[in-house]
């Protein structure tokens, strides 16, 4: 699926790993709305980064979850996605993904499952929101049921770029989503590295006897 | 009195449309005295069956003889026009020429755009902006909003979109 393609190095992804740094993907065919989306989300706050080379736009944000700064980074596919397949990198160190169809257009919604296999295939457990585009053209649409979202359990927004319907909610939703996954997924890798050292411990325990070795592990319980 | 100053706070355009013989775009607008139509005829010079409809619209709407007048007409429909005119000096039928016209400025739903190049994709694109920008609710227009929030549930009874396979499998 995705190839190596111009393998974007310059491109810095270890930021990702700090505490208030969030990487949000948008997928989807061509002209389903994407940027018109970020655009308007973002209206005049919107300094695209180009990075034609890769093929890819990034659009930087800066968001308050629950007291705390976030800083934003969302990732815009600019042509790449004529592939049909985007560029591993793209999904490095994604912490949830916008996914988006035009409701006037069937054949983008078929490929919403070629997007969500190749997403899957990088990023199995991120937060992924699925996208109707363009009610603003058909809002009969809205009133239709959508199996892919419920086939996956995923929530589906309805949403129009032109007249704004539901546009700022998508996006702070997913941010709120993406800071929630980072932070148990954080734990979850803190738990890990926890469990491994004890595991080095009761390692070098071994020499010692007397020592009980249990303890160590219990610190371990689901909290 | 400059002329010129005179229409632009008045006109109020209605209706624009071509004659053939000989060709000329005709603009039905009202001035200042309210209901009372008039007409305007700018007649079509300098153009042939291999004239680029795109030109001449733009030229006669900067024309300074005419531009206060067609301010409200736009680039679009002054272009959409000269095509129909083109189309006559080609001996289509006005019927051909329509379908030509329709084909060129809607988009087909079942075309896949992935697999356009970069000049066809940006001409489908600029087709879809046309309705973007009919329906955009700008940040300048009064009752702009920036957070509109509008719920459709999702529930049982609804119908289906139509695009999902019967089968089980797929969506």
């Amino acid at each position: 699926m995705a190839s190596d393609r111009a393998i974007p190095c310059e491109l810095d992804q270890e930021k990702y790993d700090a505490d208030d740094n969030v990487k949000i993907i948008c997928l989807g065919d061509s002209a389903v709305g994407k940027s018109k989306l970020m655009e308007r989300f973002l209206m005049d706050g919107f300094q695209p980064q180009q990075l034609s080379t890769y093929a890819l736009t990034l659009y930087k944000h800066k968001a308050t979850v629950d007291g705390r700064t976030v800083l934003v980074d969302f990732w815009d596919t600019a042509g790449q996605e004529r592939f049909q397949s985007m560029h591993a990198s793209y999904y490095h160190k994604a912490h949830a993904c916008i996914m988006v169809f035009d409701v006037q257009r069937k054949v983008t919604y078929k490929n919403l499952s070629t997007w969500y296999t190749e997403l899957r295939e990088f990023r199995p457990e991120i937060p992924c929101i699925v996208v109707a585009n363009k009610i603003d053209a058909d809002i009969k649409m809205t009133q239709k049921s959508f199996n892919f979202a419920r086939k996956f359990s995923l929530p589906l927004y309805f949403v129009s770029a032109a007249d704004g319907t539901n546009v700022v909610k998508l996006f702070n939703d997913a941010i709120r989503l993406a800071v929630s996954y980072k932070h148990n997924t954080q734990d979850f890798m803190d738990e890990v590295l926890q469990e491994l050292e004890n595991f080095d411990l009761e390692q070098k325990d071994d020499d010692v006897p007397d020592q009980v070795q249990c303890g160590s592990l219990e610190s371990l319980s689901p909290s | 009195m400059d002329p010129a100053v005179y229409v632009r706070m008045m006109c109020t355009a209605k209706k624009c449309g071509i004659r053939f013989q000989p060709p000329a775009i005709i603009l039905i607008y009202e001035n200042e005295m309210k209901g009372k139509s008039r007409q305007r005829i700018m007649p079509v010079r300098n153009f042939s069956k291999f004239s680029d409809c795109s030109r001449a619209a733009e030229q006669l709407k900067n024309n300074p003889r005419h531009k206060n007048y067609l301010e409200q007409v736009s680039l679009r429909q002054l272009e959409k026009l000269f095509r129909v005119l083109r189309g006559y000096l080609q001996g289509q039928s006005l019927a051909e020429t329509m379908e030509q016209i329709q084909r060129e400025t809607t988009i087909d739903p079942e075309e896949d755009l992935n697999k356009l190049d970069d000049k066809e994709l940006a001409k489908r694109k600029s087709i879809m902006d046309e309705l973007f920008e009919k329906n955009q609710k700008k940040k300048e227009d009064p009752n702009f909003v920036y957070d509109i929030e509008v719920e459709f549930p999702q529930d049982e009874h609804l119908q289906s979109c139509g695009w999902d396979t019967e089968s089980a499998d797929e969506f």
